[in-house]
């Protein structure tokens, strides 16, 4: 089996917050979600769009931790910050442009998406992936990834919110496909 | 079984002292597949694994379905027996006292003896549901029949599918929801979805529906809501609530006109299609905008993709079926296939989306007020031979025929029924009109109530009864697809409470009647006489057994033999099921909803569900996960009907119809129609919408109008701004 990742196709998402339920289930996760799903305009549609952590390839968070208590794990995950080494700064919070490091007070400690690695680096998908009812989320090879961006050219070559590293958060280790690409999708009559 | 593109081997994560159980979710038709984690020391469950490999979901779930587990070990759960002390309480979780099953069950027993002497044998009535297992569901009709002996049993199915179980009888012969398996819905051209919030109703199937869009194929969405299903659709036909059967005849017009028809199917296969064709030559795009407020470009549009789609499947949900012509609507929609022959093969057919978990198996067993286990009808004499032969009663101790579950509520008023024992239901939540309903239960001289919390139709009851749920019983359901599957139990009974089917065999015995049923000692004996009951009836279980369920993940009826496969397509054949193996092509004049807007009442009130809720909202509102994401029932307005109301959203206002009147915060939102407002339905006491709903009654299934009726919104004198 080659590398499998996150993919995350934006227009699917229905809001059902399943991602954030099955989060709460994964193991080591204390019954606290770690993932997000936003309203896009509320006042206006039912569009929702799930935020989750990117796992950058070279994550602010990490980067920002004087402790290096945020480890990168061999796929790829981002994981929470280590109980023995996490100092409570607060820095990784304030570094990630995504606001996905949440930080508990009570135990004086970060906690973030781990890409569900006790599953993951089994080959089993994370409890977000494994349930999304509407495939906005799914975990799959890379070259099912190669064929999706096949099926889904855009004029400008580029189809993913992530692509070429750039300053700070370019590379991403699970990718995203754009609302709306459904829109030069060729129909069957 | 076609190979699913989806599906994927995946090893199940099983966590150090524990094992997982397969069952599947206890909340909608869809069923899906999932493994209970529980812990090996103390055999209690904790948690919830996807499981992949059940082809209906392949390890995907909704909210619920995720949180579902946490109903089983639940603080609220009732532990023992209660009887109430206090009658003036009634109504109220208050004036009960805990009970010894002994004492409860003589209660029950000397109170239905004497109510029975003095006023007869139809003085007691059940009114059950269908989010229990197939053997609870036949052991009820059979208990009410044979054991209480009384014609008044129905059930809430009645609020939830009848309307699609009448129409799709009257237009094909057979009640199965769906003629094709869910794992063709992604591999049709054309997905037409009338009355349906998928999304958030059925949200499993969405994988198979978008999926049907990125293989270029189309998307037609009809719903007065922008819901999150429409958001995406090709073409969205935002119709007024109540107006499905006139859009229906104009597509039907419009498929006519543009020679979009299959005229060797509809020669060969149907009648009434020249009927029809007279019918619907008035509902000229034109006309039936006016009536809808639908587009005529829309329209117009909608049609000529149907008619072009070399496959087409046309789905429909209680937005089609809950109003006082459901029965036609859905005859109207499945006029649509059948007047282009896109039925009776793979990736074409129609499918209704089962609301109720088991509303597929629970209609098919003889819980409805007409008819008999193996879809048999009480007005047949012949039917009822054979069902009297089965039970080993004299035919003529068979009760007569019933009525729907709406109009038991007003025999209870007249004191025609005086006693209610009332299981896997909350009828004080999702009846409509619950004002009337509410004093109706108030009336009773008795009142039984089977739950595992204290529901609030609970709170009318005088014995409260501890049932388990569904994680602690073995069975089997039958899906929305028409597939029989196993329930697992996968810990031992909570506390004192005891299945349905332990306890009717219970109250049997005490009434003297324990001969017909005290050899059931298990849900598969229970299941081995549903096997031979419904052998030679429609709805044909016959050749399912446990172990072939379990071996094929599921048997679809009907299943005749041992040695048959079961029956994934309908109509393969092209044999429909009225006696001349033809389909009905239904012709079908147009009438507006019950209740119309007036000076008075000048919006149209619909309703429906969220995605973190289940019915009634009794398991639902009690999992913290789904009562935080959704804790009160909002109101949808549109913005320019708030700013005419000069209303803002967040703001508490009273909705007011004929009926009734209730609070609620506003939501506004642009994905409604400015005539229309919505609000979910399951919220309880002075929360519940019902109290507004309209009772009309479709003709031929009693299903009540819950979908349009007028309204008016009348705004607080001071506001009611909620602030921070």
């Amino acid at each position: 089996m080659g590398k499998q990742v996150l993919y995350i196709e934006m227009d699917n998402c229905i809001g059902c917050r399943s991602c954030l339920a099955a989060c709460t289930q994964c193991g080591g996760h204390d019954s606290r979600n770690r993932n997000y799903v936003l309203d896009v305009d509320p006042f206006i549609s039912r569009q929702t769009i799930p935020l989750m952590c990117f796992h950058c390839v070279n994550p602010a968070c990490a980067r920002s931790c004087p402790a290096q208590a945020i480890q990168i794990a061999d796929n790829g995950a981002v994981l929470s910050a280590l109980v023995e080494k996490c100092i409570g700064c607060q820095n990784c919070t304030i570094a990630c442009p995504y606001g996905i490091p949440k930080f508990d007070e009570e135990q004086n400690l970060m906690y973030k998406c781990d890409l569900c690695y006790d599953r993951t680096k089994e080959g089993i998908p994370p409890m977000c992936a494994s349930v999304c009812p509407t495939n906005t989320l799914q975990w799959i090879e890379e070259a099912e990834l190669e064929e999706k961006r096949a099926q889904i050219p855009l004029a400008n070559g580029k189809w993913t919110a992530s692509h070429d590293p750039d300053v700070l958060e370019g590379e991403t280790n699970v990718k995203i496909s754009l609302p709306g690409i459904l829109q030069g999708k060729q129909k069957l009559f | 079984m076609p190979k699913d593109k989806f599906f994927k081997v995946i090893e199940n994560k099983i966590h150090p002292n524990e094992k997982l159980v397969s069952t599947h979710c206890s909340y909608c038709g869809m069923q899906c597949g999932m493994n209970l984690r529980v812990d090996t020391t103390t055999n209690k469950i904790i948690g919830v694994e996807p499981r992949y490999d059940f082809p209906v979901n392949l390890g995907k779930m909704c909210p619920k379905g995720v949180t579902a587990y946490q109903q089983v070990n639940h603080p609220d759960r009732i532990q023992r027996p209660l009887i109430r002390t206090d009658a003036s309480l009634k109504g109220t979780a208050e004036g009960f006292r805990e009970a010894s099953w002994e004492e409860a069950l003589d209660l029950i027993v000397s109170k239905f003896k004497e109510l029975q002497h003095n006023y007869g044998k139809d003085t007691l009535s059940v009114y059950s549901g269908v989010s229990m297992t197939n053997e609870k569901c036949y052991l009820t009709g059979k208990f009410a029949r044979v054991a209480l002996q009384t014609r008044y049993i129905d059930y809430n199915g009645r609020f939830c599918m009848s309307s699609a179980a009448a129409g799709l009888n009257r237009s094909l012969g057979i009640d199965r929801g769906s003629t094709i398996p869910w794992t063709d819905i992604h591999q049709t051209d054309c997905l037409f979805l009338a009355g349906s919030n998928a999304a958030e109703c059925h949200p499993t199937s969405m994988f198979r529906i978008w999926e049907v869009q990125n293989r270029g194929g189309y998307l037609i969405v009809a719903d007065p809501r922008e819901t999150p299903l429409a958001r995406r659709a090709d073409i969205h036909l935002d119709l007024r609530p109540g107006t499905d059967l006139a859009l229906a005849n104009g597509i039907v017009h419009l498929l006519i006109e543009n020679g979009h028809i299959d005229e060797d199917f509809i020669r060969n296969h149907t009648n009434g299609f020249e009927e029809t064709k007279e019918v619907v030559a008035t509902f000229t795009p034109e006309y039936v905008s006016e009536i809808t407020g639908v587009s005529v470009e829309k329209i117009v549009r909608a049609a000529d993709i149907f008619g072009r789609a070399p496959d087409a499947i046309v789905m429909f949900c209680r937005g089609v079926e809950q109003q006082a012509k459901g029965t036609d609507n859905v005859s109207a929609y499945t006029n649509m296939s059948l007047v282009t022959g896109k039925i009776g093969r793979p990736k074409s057919g129609v499918a209704t989306l089962t609301g109720q978990g088991n509303g597929q198996g629970g209609r098919e067993h003889g819980q409805k007020a007409d008819q008999l286990p193996g879809y048999r009808k009480l007005d047949n004499p012949e039917h009822v031979r054979e069902i009297a032969c089965a039970w080993g009663i004299p035919a003529e101790e068979m009760p007569q025929k019933g009525v729907s579950a709406y109009e038991m509520f007003q025999l209870m008023k007249d004191k025609t029924i005086r006693s209610l024992y009332l299981l896997c239901s909350n009828p004080v939540v999702s009846a409509p009109n619950l004002n009337h309903v509410r004093e109706s239960l108030k009336s009773l001289d008795f009142m039984v109530c089977c739950d595992f919390y204290l529901s609030e139709s609970a709170e009318y009851a005088d014995v409260v009864l501890p049932v388990t749920t569904w994680a602690e019983d073995d069975g089997t359901t039958t899906n929305l697809e028409g597939r029989i599957i196993r329930h697992r139990q996968a810990q031992e009974w909570f506390a004192e409470s005891k299945p349905d089917w332990w306890i009717q065999i219970e109250i049997a015995k005490r009434m003297g009647r324990g001969k017909f049923f005290t050899y059931l000692k298990s849900p598969q004996d229970i299941f081995n006489e549903i096997r031979q009951v419904s052998k030679g009836g429609v709805a044909d279980y016959y050749g399912v057994t446990y172990e072939k369920i379990d071996q094929n993940n599921g048997v679809f009826w009907p299943c005749r033999e041992e040695g048959d496969e079961g029956q994934p397509h309908l109509f393969l054949d092209k044999k429909f099921y009225h006696p001349d193996g033809k389909a009905k092509i239904c012709a079908l004049p147009y009438r507006p909803p019950a209740e119309e807007p007036d000076e008075e009442y000048p919006l149209r009130l619909t309703t429906g569900r969220v995605v973190f809720h289940y019915l009634s909202g009794n398991q639902t509102r009690r999992i913290p996960f789904l009562k935080d994401m959704y804790p009160d029932p909002l109101l949808e307005v549109h913005p320019k009907t708030a700013t005419r109301y000069g209303i803002e959203h967040d703001e508490l206002v009273t909705l007011k119809t004929r009926r009734g009147e209730a609070q609620y915060r506003v939501k506004v939102i642009e994905a409604i129609r400015e005539d229309t407002v919505f609000v979910p339905y399951h919220w309880g006491k002075a929360q519940s919408i019902n109290l507004l709903t309209n009772p009309a009654l479709d003709p031929y299934s009693k299903m009540p109008e819950f979908k349009a009726c007028a309204a008016k919104i009348i705004k607080h004198k001071h506001g009611g701004v909620r602030h921070g």
